[in-house]
């Protein structure tokens, strides 16, 4: 073949490689009740997840292959489903406390960034990459089973009433696990809601978390959710909206994208995290991005799980 | 000579949706990449040489089915259809959905994360003849219920963006959709791309039957869309220039016939524009036989033959009232 000598930049589009740590480690997330329990819980919190942020550095050594493992750490406010305190007051509180249990927290996100940060809607991008996994028997002509703002791990049980509306009762049949092993765990996940105004979940929000932090998500082929540092002559807004959506909070910190992701969380967030799962388990991820995670985890000797959700880890911790 | 047909040869497999984009105004360059901006994240792509020619991000969509057979029996196959809207000189919109069959390892579904991983990749979980799945796809219009249908998956993308809010829905002129369903084998070692059969059926179904040396199926794809924008060319102005009633005589109905064809149509002609080399020799064949280009080339020279002796009379009639 040829070499082609007439080219057209709009017609291959590029996409921007990030640089990665080995291990993005999540020290939590905060929600105002934590918050209204004030610093004490904080204090607790902190003090459950030193030990087991501990074990995750030692694991990241291991993956590194001996080598100085690359881990950054990251904590994530709400600021989506209710906004509370101020970044002034806050900020300058979770950090000390923290510091206080030998912690220390590189980047600090916002969670409505994962529905909209710097003008780019990332949970809407995120929702038109899911494909959903087909039941047998879908050859194309029918469009996905999806409900519409719901994602499932399997099939549905048959709607009730259309049963009865033909006159004649259809015995119940239960849902199924697509893949379950002998027995199904069937999950159906809202994605988001209109009231009037279009909210995301907070486990739709986030995957997209997660897909950020395993460096996968482009807007046309640029990295989004950038971290930004405060200028030295900046001081921490009062507004939320007013702080950068990912906040680099220590200069020399690993890169806040990495090959895999470890999140401490309380075990209420269990459910969540299944959630998250059945999301990332059926996201159409950049193919580009893929790769190029893929080729800098092989020039590195360090193996990257295939299959996107499991190069997610967690600790849940007993409590609240 | 050809490969020994065995159930390792890769197949690729698509179908191709044809209409005239309903819209009064051919689209410019900004709006066909709006119209098309089918994925928010991703780039819409637009080239503008040789002519203006904008494509959609590709879209997937999950399948868990039978493979057409021709005689032997349908093994089960999962994975993802690729489908995507092309848009040419802001006119012609065309959505395309492929696939190509590559034979699992295993004999089960495995989990949906292998299969995301392969986009436009549809696994076959049970062994069967390239051969035989190529025909029973060529073959059988309408597909049955329950067999892999990449034409429903581009019927369903044509329909979503011929109803966009950017179109006035008014076309400049009648025509219908037209599909063209394709498949290929891996070409002979060494071999360039060929064509084995091109079919017109009854229903108005094309078939393309393809021995190709490019595994990548949007290569091959974008080949056949070409072969099926050509295709829907020729169709179109045969049909129209047939009401036209070209020759009966009424000079003003005629014109207001042909003018539309003029302004929308007599420029859109350049098969192979962006075909790569290893396929070139596709548009080779079938403009030997039946010449694709010589039968457009002779209705275009009497449209503009019957335009000249339409409007001179008109002319005259003009200078000799000035």
């Amino acid at each position: 073949m040829t070499e082609q000598i007439f080219r057209e930049t709009t017609a291959e589009p590029r996409t921007q490689s990030l640089p990665l740590a080995h291990v993005s480690l999540e020290l939590g997330h905060l929600y105002m009740e934590d918050f209204e329990d004030g610093p004490d819980r904080l204090r607790e919190h902190f003090a459950r997840v030193k030990p087991w942020a501990d074990a995750a550095h030692q694991a990241a050594a291991v993956m590194s292959g001996g080598r100085r493992a690359r881990v950054s750490t990251c904590f994530l406010i709400d600021d989506y489903f209710t906004q509370f305190s101020s970044p002034r007051e806050l900020v300058p509180l979770l950090l000390g406390e923290a510091k206080a249990a030998g912690l220390e927290i590189d980047y600090l996100a916002r969670e409505s960034a994962c529905a909209q940060a710097d003008g780019v809607a990332l949970a809407a991008a995120v929702e038109s990459r899911l494909v959903e996994s087909p039941t047998e028997g879908s050859d194309g002509t029918r469009p996905g089973v999806r409900e519409v703002g719901w994602l499932s791990n399997g099939q549905r049980s048959p709607a009730s009433d259309a049963g009865e509306a033909m006159g004649r009762v259809v015995p119940w049949t239960p849902p199924s696990e697509a893949g379950a092993r002998r027995h199904s765990i069937f999950v159906d996940v809202e994605l988001w809601n209109e009231d009037p105004r279009r909210t995301w979940s907070c486990p739709f929000l986030a995957a997209v978390w997660q897909l950020a932090r395993l460096g996968l998500l482009r807007h046309r082929g640029n990295p989004v959710l950038e971290p930004r540092s405060l200028r030295p002559d900046q001081t921490l807004p009062e507004t939320w909206s007013a702080l950068p959506p990912l906040l680099r909070l220590n200069d020399s910190a690993a890169p806040f994208a990495a090959y895999r992701t470890t999140s401490v969380l309380p075990s209420r967030f269990l459910p969540i995290e299944h959630a998250v799962r059945v999301v990332l388990s059926q996201v159409e991820a950049d193919a580009t991005a893929l790769r190029q995670v893929a080729e800098r985890a092989t020039a590195e000797g360090i193996q990257v799980p295939a299959d996107i959700p499991d190069r997610a880890a967690y600790v849940f911790y007993p409590g609240p | 000579m050809a490969p020994a047909d065995s159930g390792l040869q890769p197949v690729l497999c698509g179908e191709v949706r044809t209409s005239v984009l309903r819209t009064s105004e051919a689209l410019t360059a900004r709006t066909a990449v709006q119209l098309l901006n089918l994925r928010p994240d991703e780039h819409v792509l637009l080239s503008e040489r040789p002519n203006l020619r904008v494509v959609s991000p590709q879209l997937l969509t999950g399948v868990d089915c039978r493979l057409p057979a021709a005689g032997g029996s349908r093994p089960r196959a999962v994975g993802t259809v690729a489908a995507r809207a092309v848009l040419t000189e802001g006119r012609v919109l065309q959505t395309s959905a492929f696939a190509r069959l590559v034979p699992s390892e295993g004999s089960h579904r495995r989990a949906w994360g292998h299969y995301l991983l392969r986009p436009g990749v549809v696994e076959p979980l049970a062994r069967h003849q390239a051969r035989d799945v190529v025909d029973g796809f060529l073959a059988a219009a309408p597909l049955p219920g329950g067999v892999l249908n990449p034409g429903a998956v581009a019927e369903r993308l044509l329909d979503h963006v011929l109803r966009h809010r950017l179109l006035d829905q008014r076309a400049p002129f009648k025509s219908g959709r037209t599909r063209l369903r394709w498949a290929a084998l891996p070409a002979a070692e060494g071999a360039g791309a060929s064509i084995e059969r091109f079919t017109v059926a009854a229903d108005g179904l094309r078939t393309v039957a393809l021995r190709t040396p490019v595994a990548d199926p949007a290569a091959v794809a974008a080949l056949c869309e070409d072969l099926a924008l050509h295709d829907w060319l020729l169709t179109t102005l045969l049909a129209l220039v047939e009401r036209s009633r070209l020759g009966s005589g009424d000079g003003e109905a005629v014109l207001a016939a042909l003018r539309p064809l003029v302004d929308h149509l007599l420029h859109l002609w350049m098969p192979g524009a962006r075909v790569p080399d290893g396929l070139s020799g596709v548009w080779e064949t079938l403009e030997k036989q039946p010449g694709f280009s010589r039968q457009w080339q002779t209705l275009v020279q009497r449209i503009r033959d019957q335009v000249a002796v339409q409007t001179a009379p008109l002319s005259r009639r003009v200078l000799a009232s000035s």
